[in-house]
Parts: C-alpha cells; structure tokens; sequence
C-alpha cells in the first residue's frame, strides 16, 4: 500500500503529459491552419526561382536548353539568378513549389505530381504527344549512335533497348519511350562485349538498361566511359565504341556518317504553383526568369 | 602446484581481457585516423589544384562552368551565420530553462520539461527539415518577408536543435555547483534570486561555456535540416541578408556529391576538410576552456 501515492503522483504526471500534448498538437494545427496560402495573388512579390544543384543532369539539360547557361568557344557560363534556390532532389522542388505561391521550379516530367501545375511553353503543354512531335521545346533526344558496321550483338542489343522490356526501363526512369509498338525481346543466348561511350546524361538509364540486358545475356559484358556527347559522337563515328551515347541532336555532316537509335527522349517540365494565374511562359521569358533579368511576375508579359 | 596454475590461467584471462578493452578503445582512435587520412589524401590533392587562396577566398561556385570556379568563401560565411544565429536564439532560452530546471522548477513540472528536453535530443534531424519545411518557411515568408529559405529560418531550426545540448551540460553543471555557494550568499543577506544570477551560475561559468561549445559544435556540423531551409544559394557576399537563402559547407557536400564528378567531387571532399578544421578548432577552444577551469 505504500506506493499509491508514488502511484497517483505518476498518474497525474502522466495525465499533465497528455493535457500539454494536446495542447501542443492545438497550438500547432492553428499554426498550420494560419499557414494555409491565401488565394490572393500578389504579381508585385518577387519569384522565388527554384533550380537543381549543379550536379544535376536535369539542370544541365535545362539550363542548355533555355540559355541560361551560354557557351562561347571556349567557356560555359551558367548564369543562374543570384539567390536562386538550389535543391537536391526533384520531391524538395515539388515541395518548394506547392509551398510557395511565388515560385517556380523545373522538374523531369515523368515525376509531374498534381501538387504542383506544369505550365505550357510557347502554348505548348508537356504531354508525351507534343514532346514527340517537337512541340514542346525543353526536350531533348537520348541518342544510340553507330557507324553503320553493327556486329550482331550490338545489333541484339539495339533491338533490346528498343523492345518492351528496355522501353519499360525507360519509363521507370522518368523518361519517355521513342519507340511506337515495342516488340517483346527474346534472349538469343549470345555472347562478347560491347563498348560504350558518350553522354554523361544518357550513362544512368544506360547502365540500368545494360543490366537488365545481362540478366537476360549473362555472357555479355559491357565497357562504358561517360566523357559527353561529344565524344560519344566522335567515338561512334570512327569506330572506336560500339556504340555512342549523344543526349543532343545531331549536326548534319554527323548525321550523314551515322545510324541513329533514339533510346529515349527526355522532358522537362516548368512548374509553378497551383495559385498562380499564368499558365502560360515563353521560353524567353523562361531565360528571363532564371537569369534573374525578370523578377516579379508583373514583368512577365 | 595447482594453485599456481589457477593465477597463471587467472592471469591469461586477466590479459585477454585487457587486450579486448585496449582494441576497443582503439577503434575511436582508429576511426578519427582513417577519416583524417581519407580526407587529408582526397582533399588536399585538390585544393592544391585549384590553390588554396583561390580555394579559400573566391566567392564563385561555379563547378559546371568551363573553366570552373571553386571557391567556397561565400559558403565558409555561410556556415558562421547560420551558426551564429542558432546560438543568439539557442543559448540565451537554453541557459534560462537549464536555470529553471536546476534552481526554480517544481518537481512536477520537472517531470514533464525533462523528458521534453531529452525527446528534443533525439528527434532526427531529417524530422527538424521537414518541420522547417512545413511550417518555419512558410511562417518565416507570411509573417516576417522574403521567400522565407533564408538565414532566419536556419537559424530558428538549428537554435532548437541545439537546445538539448545546451540545457543537459548546464543544468548538471549548475547542480554540480557546491550548496554551500549559495548557503554563504543567502547568510549574507543575498535573497534566492541575487544568490543564483551572481553566485551559482557565476560559478558554473565553465559547464555552460561548454555546452554552448557543443553546441555550436552541432550546429557546425549539422546538414540535413539546414539543406531544407536554408534555399541553398551561393550567395555572393554583398548580398547576404537575414531573409536571403544561403549554402552552408555541409549543405555543399550533401547537394552535390550525388553526381559530382572528377574534381568537383575532391572539391567537395575539399570542403569537407575545411569542416574538420573548423571543428578542431573548435575542440581545441573545449580542452583550453577545460585545463583553464582545472587551474
């Protein structure tokens, strides 16, 4: 008997922890509530411009393809906006995005979410259709390229990545199939090795790819060096890769001296936040914007 | 006979022992070596290729670029502000309620700050990001300005991260405080409140000026909250604010290092080295705080 009084100083400890747990919990919901955005969108506030780290393969495309990084012959320059946000995921520029009425965001369109709204470009919207048909400009090609003396492994392992099983990698990895009616591969039991080179944005889903193909092959061995487009280009051309990896269109005189598989095509959406009035952004604009020329979204016309 | 051979088995026993003891303590000292190692050999290499002045004092961060710039000056600042501010909010409401606790907290409400203070400790600073992501931007943007990444917002999220740190050193320290301190100043005529402020805390000066070292110590180090909130934009340095976002050195490495390659990931292992400076510089500021105390 003599320890119901630590009994009950326990039981009111414990009834005081649960009182201000709750109170707690109230105070930070009507936080949360007073955090709910407003509707009401000022164009007068600053944009919040939202851009990957500068290791990001999507923020190279991106940046390479709406000018905000500008190559003279001998230098790139990235000139991102000063105070520009940099985040290291696509789910933290989402977020940013979703939170933030003012902001704008740049993802791969395989990981566009309802949380945020994508806007057109240049009255395009990024649909599968008209990043195909070339409507939507922030795309970009992930090129296979040979020179045209393709041995049969190489050639089975081009109808791989162009079968349903390596178009279905494609998908998973965020980017968009090229192929219209993919057939179903089946594994020949063939063996060698195929070397790869190029782009350093192509290497992931490439590797990806190359493993599924060894599941299938487990004779078959793969050297790939990622060194840019470039060289996978120049590599393809005289013969010193099996195959090259280009993640930009070719020039004519390249094109006249090679095969092209498109292995993919990726795109990247523009995100904005789903209060925003603007639907549409041009893709000067979009330069604008990044480079911090533009900073209010009164400006943009 | 028998008895002789009972010791010596007692004694190999006794040795094995101490072998297992002394290999553990060997572990720490083993680890501390391999990381000084690992940076030291990937780090140096490149900051003497991109030279340490260059290294150290360019506030251009542009290792895309060609040619590239890798200068970490913007982010070393970075680091100080954002460390500077979670010790003008972490410190003076940490010392305050390890004050509370030791000297005027009633048992009851004790029993509830306590385990409060020590569930505080450990919550997971990825939990810290999203709180600061959810709730401390959006409030920061709404009710003070800017798009609320900022130095603010960072240093709101690390000042109550350091708050365990700061309020477990110096309550002990503060109760470690002789009773007879404040039974000599209440006997002269000191009332209870005069005899805590300028007796018992005076007195436990040292305990407190060492949780704030810790604390700063996390706070340094911290990562994952700070990348959340803090917008991670190199900052040229005219143009740093309280409301402006910023990229502290470990918000460098974690963002990067995914897809670094080459040398802007021994840039990045770089910048790690520049951490572990500043953290031994701080350790040293411990022992010195300590052997002064011990005089």
């Amino acid at each position: 008997m003599y320890n119901t009084k630590g009994d009950n100083e326990h039981m009111k400890a414990r009834k005081k922890i649960i009182l201000i747990a709750m109170s707690l919990m109230l105070i930070l919901s009507a936080v949360g509530c007073s955090n709910k955005q407003t509707t009401e969108f000022n164009a007068d506030k600053e944009i919040t411009v939202i851009a990957r780290d500068a290791a990001s393969g999507t923020r190279g495309a991106f940046h390479e393809l709406m000018k905000i990084k500008v190559k003279e012959k001998e230098t790139e320059t990235d000139n991102l906006a000063v105070g520009a946000l940099e985040f290291d995921g696509t789910d933290k520029v989402i977020t940013a995005v979703e939170k933030d009425k003012y902001a704008v965001g740049y993802i791969s369109i395989g990981s566009l979410s309802d949380r945020v709204k994508p806007a057109s470009i240049n009255g395009f919207f990024p649909t599968e259709e008209n990043v195909k048909n070339g409507d939507y400009v922030v795309s970009r090609p992930y090129l296979l390229l040979t020179n045209g003396i393709e041995n049969d492994l190489v050639k089975d392992f081009l109808s791989f990545t162009e079968s349903v099983q390596g178009q279905e990698i494609v998908r998973k990895m965020h980017y968009i199939g090229a192929v219209e009616s993919p057939k179903l591969y089946e594994a020949s039991n063939i063996s060698g090795t195929i070397k790869v080179a190029g782009s350093t944005s192509v290497a992931p889903l490439m590797e990806k790819i190359q493993e599924a193909y060894k599941d299938l092959n487990p004779n078959v061995t793969f050297e790939m060096q990622a060194n840019g487009s470039s060289q996978g280009i120049k590599a393809a051309i005289e013969g010193t890769y099996d195959i090259g990896m280009s993640s930009r269109n070719l020039k004519d005189d390249e094109k006249s001296q090679l095969n092209e598989h498109t292995l993919a095509i990726d795109g990247i959406a523009v995100i904005i936040n789903k209060i925003n009035p603007k639907t549409d952004l041009s893709s000067e604009n979009i330069t604008k914007i990044y480079t911090g020329e533009i900073t209010k979204w009164s400006e943009v016309k | 006979m028998e008895k002789m051979e009972k010791n010596n088995q007692l004694n190999t026993k006794e040795n094995m022992m101490q072998l297992v003891f002394f290999a553990s303590a060997l572990v720490s000292v083993l680890a501390v070596i391999a990381i000084c190692l690992f940076l030291l050999m990937r780090g140096i290499p490149a900051i003497s290729e991109i030279g340490l002045k260059n290294f150290l004092f360019n506030q251009k961060w542009a290792p895309t670029n060609t040619p590239p710039t890798f200068g970490i000056l913007s982010m070393i600042v970075g680091s100080l502000y954002v460390t500077a501010g979670a010790i003008i909010i972490g410190v003076p409401i940490g010392i305050m309620c390890a004050i509370f606790l030791a000297e005027f907290c009633p048992i009851s409400i004790y029993k509830i700050v306590k385990p409060s203070v020590n569930l505080l400790a450990g919550i997971p600073s990825i939990i810290y990001g999203f709180f600061g992501m959810e709730i401390v931007v959006p409030y920061v943007r709404e009710m003070i300005g800017g798009n609320g990444y900022s130095i603010l917002s960072a240093s709101i999220i690390l000042g109550i991260m350091i708050l365990p740190t700061i309020i477990t050193i110096s309550e002990s320290s503060i109760r470690a405080v002789p009773k007879s301190y404040m039974e000599a100043s209440l006997g002269i005529g000191a009332t209870r409140e005069e005899s805590i402020f300028k007796v018992v805390v005076p007195a436990a000066k040292s305990g407190i000026l060492t949780s704030i070292i810790l604390g700063i110590g996390r706070a340094v180090g911290e990562t994952m909250a700070v990348v959340m909130v803090a917008g991670g934009a190199v900052m040229p340095l005219e143009k740093i604010a309280l409301l402006k976002p910023i990229r502290t050195l470990t918000a460098n490495i974690v963002t990067e290092m995914s897809y670094a390659s080459g040398l802007h990931t021994e840039s990045l292992i770089a910048t790690g080295v520049v951490l572990f400076v500043f953290i031994i510089i701080l350790n040293t500021a411990l022992s010195l705080i300590k052997t002064k105390t011990k005089n």
